[in-house]
Parts: structure tokens; C-alpha cells; sequence
């Protein structure tokens, strides 16, 4: 029997994660890609040390900021020990919770003993540089070299772990059809690896390192991963249209017919496509790699608008009523303060860095101002 | 070993230190998203609610008292009654249809096991609850419930849902949204019991029952009797009248929107 049906009350429902997770997700995958752009010359890889150098700073800066983006997605962030009280080894979350201090801490201290020698030298500097240098290199013993290609390897496997927390997370979840596959956290990474490149193709010109290996080296890897990340989307459709899985094509006809959505695939698909091409035409074109950054600023875009799309726009499609959940980002703390917020305290954490750390190493070596005055020749 | 002297070990262990084992025995029977051991209420009961929609006619006294006893915030519903315009195609005829929702406590709950702090658990009756007290908010279990029975109480900021009245079927009290209903359209009652008016109506009617979105394999244990089966799943419907839109296609109002 056909009939037509209009909803004269139904319930609205709200969005029950807030934009901070967005910026969580994408800082983490940031952070995980940016580690293991950085792995090859921390485990004795010669001609990657500069993007090496580029990329731990991206790393260390991402892997602060992203927990403190998790903490404030809670509604009650004060009540964040109940995780370790209260261990829960059947939640990917609460997995989660026990792996990303232990993942964070690893960072950490892999960034501190890569910059500590360079801080070692900058301890006779004077100003508050020189005594920041004094407190943090906690005397002066020898960075023992082992230590450092012993820890990647410890970040390296902490790492897949929170790729796999975070993936697994949101893909357990059966309520929401457009979550729940394999091939979402699939998608996590190589979104994640699209933005790394990007970062590292962004802080390599405006740090002054300007190295033009390292911009090829992530424009290859960023073609490489659109067209990985094309390779899953497809996957994914034609699973959902060849009814392989139930979940996709459920998926596929919760949005099928709302524009905005048809709009945000073509726009996704236009984006991607356009930046793996060019950012393979770059890398074969020795004259345009200087122009990497350009690809890397739109590869940050489409990263953080896929997390967007997939963490606050799939909330907004109705589970229990036609339509959609409204959802108008809110300006307060549950908005677009969370988003910029995140973004200061990013630009913060890099620029602490910046001012404290010489972390370009060996070609600082001699004094900061030599430095500034390298990046303003290189720029 | 005969049946009685392995009984009687059993329960000699579980009386010495083997009982301290136990948590974490079925800790670690638990695999990541497995529904982890109920815990509290009486396990001799199984309570469940059957919604008979041949009376209901949706006064929305149930979401009245629900909200009056259990001080959910305003826009915030632990129930309501969803009401629908069918209209048949060919015929033109016009009939409203009601759809009482409220959390299903289901079988297999998908809120319980991603629960990080295990705050929200299903008690031995059946009862999913959640222990505001030890909430994180990370409203999780929010996204995880496909019926949008959970939400975040902006005043206590953790989770909140219809605990089947739980604080009042402990003192012989009805649910308020049993309670109040005019056509006496809301049941429950332990299932376990083959007495009780609910066990007689399943028996009944099993055939004729129907649970919402039974392809999620939740098992809702709430049931509905007379139920149409398009309103199983998300409705293939206009939006409602609470849709207020200006012309650019903005919406201009919501009914709970002012403070």
C-alpha cells in the first residue's frame, strides 16, 4: 500500500559531539602521519634528515595539542581520571584513553632527545633561551644515541595502535551506517597521510627549511596517498552499491537524495582528484616544487573537511524522523571557539617550539639570529 | 565427578577467594565491544514494556509526566509520542499514526559495551541505567543508541535516558508514563514472570508484535502491538510542522529554543 506521510510531531534530536572532535581527529591523524614521515631518518636514513627535522616538529607540536582537543570534546573534562579508574578493556575508548598518554609521553620524549643536543648548544645563549636551554637539558650528559631509534620504534607501534583506537572507535558504531565500516578507518589514515604531507609541505617554506627533496619526496607521497584515498571511497561506493554490505548501501540512501550531501561528494571528489593531480605534476616539475606548500595548504583542507564531514555532518542525518538534524555551528565553547581555540593553541605550541628549540639542528647551530636571517634568504 | 559434588565445588568456590576472581574472569571473557556482566538489580526479573497502539492516542500524557517525574530539560525526552499524517495514496483517506518511543532496554544494548568508564550498564532485570555520578559526558553511548533514546542533560552534563522508572518499580510503583496513560496503551511488567499481563500478551499476540529497526540486532524489549511496519525504520516522510523556515530556507524557529 502506498501512502504518504507527514510528520506532525517528532522529537529533535541534537549532535551530541561538538566541532572539538573534529579537531582531535585531526590533529591525532596529523600527529601519527607526521610520526612516520619522520621515522625513516630517525632510524638512520641519511637523505631524509631534513624532512625529518620538518616533520618531528609537525609531530610534536600535533601530539600536544590533540589531547587537550579530546578533553574538551567531554561534557565533564574534570572527570577525565575516571578513565583510569575505572579501566574498561571492552570500550575502544577506554582503550584509547590508556594508550594516548603512553603514545603522547613517547613523542614527547623522542622530540627531546632529537632536539637535545642542539639545546645543549644553545645553553651559553643569553636571555631567557639560553636559561630555558639550562633547565631543560637537565645537565650536561651525552644523549645516548641508541635511545633515540629504540624510541621511534616504541612511537611507531604505539602509533598503529591509536590509528587503530581511532578507527575502530567510530567504526564499531552500528547506529549510524555511515560509520560503521571497515573502510572508515582505513580512510582516517590515508586522509591522515594526505594532511601530514601537506604540513610537513607547509612548515618546510614558512620555517625557513625550504628543502626542495623534502617537497618532492611529499608531493609523491601526497599523489600516492589521494590516489589511496580514492582507491577506499571507491571501495566503499561499490560496496554499498553492489550490496556487498548491508551498512554502506544503508548509508548510501540515508543521503542519497539530500543535495548537501551530493554537494560535499562532489566537492570531496573534485578536491581530491585535483590535488593528487597536481600534486604528482608537481613533484615531476623541478620548477614548481617551491610551489608545494599551495598543494599542502589544500591538502590540510580536505583532511580536516573529511573529519568535519564524517564526525559532524553524519550526526546531523536523522536516524528517527525525515530530515535532518539542524546543526548551526554555535560561536560558544561548543563551537567555533573550540575550533579556533585549538587552531591558537596550535599556532602556540609551534611557536613556543620555534622560540625555545633549535630544531632545524646542525644548520642553527651557530647563533638564532644566523638562522632568521638563513630563513629570510631562503624564503 | 557426579552432578552434585561439581555443584557443590562450584559453589564453594565462588563463596571462597574465587569469588574476588570473578570481575575479572568475566573481564577477561569480555572481547573489545562484547557486552560486558550485568550488574545490580534482581536477576529473577526481566522487565519489559509493550506498547498496545490500538489505544494509544497520543495525548502525550506519558511525556508530560515522564518530564514532571524524572526532570529532564526542556527539548530534552526521555519519551515522547511521535505522531505521523498517512495519507493513502490511491484513496485519499487520512488516519494519524502514534509511535511512542522510549529507550527499548535492549537485549543487547550498543550503548553498554562503548560506555569507557562503565557508568551505563544493564542491570540483571534487564534495566539499562546510567550512574550520573561517574559519567565523563564523552556521549559516546549517545551516537552508539540507533533509536536516539539517550541524550545529554545540559544541566547535569552527563547522559541521560528512561530508566523505566526504575526509582519508582522498586516501590511497587508503576512507570510515570504507565501510569498516566489515558488508553492504559503502555505495559510493562516482568517478563520473566509467566503470570504477568505482559508475559500474557506476548503469548497472545507473538505474532503480531514488532520491535523497531530489527535488522540492528539490539533485540528491543520493547514491544509494539498494531505497530505498521514502514515506521520500523526511519520514516520515508515530509519533515514536520516544527520545521520552521524562512524563504531563504533558514530556519527562523523552534519551539524549545527560548529559555
Amino acid at each position: 500500500m502506498n501512502s504518504l506521510v507527514t510528520e506532525i510531531v517528532v522529537p529533535r534530536y541534537g549532535l551530541a559531539w561538538y566541532p572539538w572532535a573534529v579537531q582531535y581527529f585531526f590533529l591525532i591523524a596529523l600527529s601519527y602521519c607526521t610520526l612516520w614521515l619522520s621515522a625513516p631518518g630517525l632510524l638512520g636514513a641519511k637523505n631524509w634528515r631534513n624532512t625529518t627535522k620538518v616533520a618531528l616538529f609537525a609531530c610534536v607540536s600535533t601530539t600536544l595539542v590533540a589531547p587537550v582537543a579530546l578533553l574538551a570534546d567531554l561534557h565533564q573534562p574534570l572527570r577525565f581520571w575516571h578513565f583510569y579508574a575505572h579501566p574498561t578493556p571492552w570500550s575502544w575508548m577506554s582503550i584509547g584513553a590508556f594508550l594516548l598518554p603512553v603514545y603522547v609521553g613517547t613523542v614527547v620524549a623522542l622530540g627531546y632527545l632529537c632536539w637535545r643536543p642542539a639545546m645543549l648548544a644553545q645553553r651559553d645563549a643569553s636571555g631567557l633561551q639560553g636559561l630555558v636551554a639550562r633547565l631543560v637539558c637537565l645537565g650536561s650528559w651525552n644523549t645516548p644515541r641508541l635511545l633515540i631509534p629504540l624510541l621511534t620504534l616504541a612511537a611507531l607501534v604505539l602509533s598503529t595502535g591509536i590509528i587503530l583506537y581511532t578507527g575502530a572507535e567510530i567504526a564499531v558504531v552500528k547506529g549510524r551506517p555511515l560509520w560503521n565500516t571497515p573502510w572508515l578507518p582505513v580512510m582516517f589514515l590515508t586522509t591522515g597521510m594526505l594532511g601530514a604531507t601537506g604540513l610537513v609541505l607547509v612548515l618546510n617554506r614558512i620555517s625557513g627549511v625550504c628543502s626542495a627533496s623534502t617537497n618532492r619526496r611529499m608531493l609523491s607521497l601526497m599523489a600516492f596517498s589521494g590516489l589511496a584515498c580514492g582507491l577506499v571511497a571507491l571501495t566503499w561506493y561499490l560496496d554499498g552499491s553492489n550490496q556487498v554490505s548491508g551498512s554502506v548501501s544503508e548509508a548510501l540512501a540515508s543521503v542519497r537524495d539530500n543535495p548537501t550531501w551530493r554537494n560535499m561528494a562532489f566537492w570531496g571528489l573534485f578536491a581530491g582528484a585535483f590535488l593528487t593531480l597536481s600534486a604528482w605534476f608537481m613533484s615531476t616539475h623541478t620548477r614548481l616544487l617551491p610551489f608545494g606548500w599551495l598543494a599542502g595548504l589544500l591538502a590540510l583542507h580536505v583532511a580536516w573537511m573529511f573529519r568535519w564531514a564524517v564526525l559532524m555532518d553524519v550526526q546531523t542525518v536523522a536516524r528517527n524522523t525525515a530530515g535532518s538534524n539542524d546543526y548551526t555551528i554555535a560561536f560558544g565553547s561548543s563551537g567555533w571557539l573550540g575550533v579556533i581555540g585549538i587552531f591558537g593553541l596550535w599556532l602556540a605550541a609551534l611557536l613556543l617550539i620555534e622560540l625555545f628549540v633549535p630544531w632545524r639542528g646542525e644548520a642553527s647551530k651557530n647563533t638564532s639570529a644566523a638562522t632568521q636571517e638563513g630563513a629570510v634568504h631562503h624564503g | 565427578m557426579d552432578l552434585i559434588r561439581r555443584s557443590l565445588l562450584g559453589q564453594l568456590a565462588k563463596l571462597t577467594a574465587g569469588a574476588a576472581l570473578i570481575p575479572f574472569a568475566s573481564l577477561a571473557k569480555a572481547g573489545i565491544n562484547d557486552q560486558p556482566v550485568r550488574r545490580e538489580g534482581d536477576p529473577t526479573k526481566r522487565y519489559g514494556m509493550l506498547i498496545d497502539l490500538r489505544r494509544c492516542i497520543g495525548c502525550q500524557a506519558c511525556t508530560v509526566s515522564c518530564h514532571i517525574e524524572n526532570a529532564a530539560p526542556l527539548g530534552n525526552f526521555r519519551t515522547i509520542v511521535s505522531q505521523f499524517e498517512v495519507e493513502d495514496a490511491e484513496s485519499g483517506d487520512c488516519a494519524t499514526f502514534m509511535l511512542p518511543r522510549l529507550c527499548n532496554h535492549c537485549e543487547n544494548p550498543p550503548c553498554v559495551p562503548v560506555c569507557p568508564v562503565q557508568a551505563t550498564f544493564q542491570r540483571q532485570d534487564g534495566i539499562v541505567v546510567v550512574d550520573s555520578d561517574r559519567c565523563v559526558g564523552c556521549a559516546y553511548c549517545v551516537n552508539a543508541c540507533p533509536y536516539d533514546a539517550r541524550f545529554i542533560n545540559e544541566t547535569t552534563q552527563t547522559a541521560d535516558k528512561c530508566t523505566f522508572c526504575a526509582h519508582r518499580l522498586e516501590a511497587n510503583l508503576l512507570p510515570a508514563c504507565v501510569e498516566s496513560c489515558v488508553g492504559g496503551a503502555r505495559i510493562i511488567g516482568d517478563m520473566r514472570d509467566p503470570h504477568s499481563q505482559i508475559s500474557q500478551m506476548i503469548a497472545e499476540y507473538r505474532d503480531q508484535l514488532m520491535v523497531l529497526q530489527p535488522e540492528k540486532n539490539t533485540f528491543p524489549q520493547v514491544f509494539y502491538l498494531g505497530m505498521d511496519e514502514q515506521f520500523t525504520r526511519r520514516p520515508q516522510a515530509t519533515v514536520g510542522i516544527w520545521d520552521v523556515r524562512d524563504q531563504n530556507g533558514k530556519e527562523i524557529g523552534y519551539e524549545f529554543s527560548g529559555d
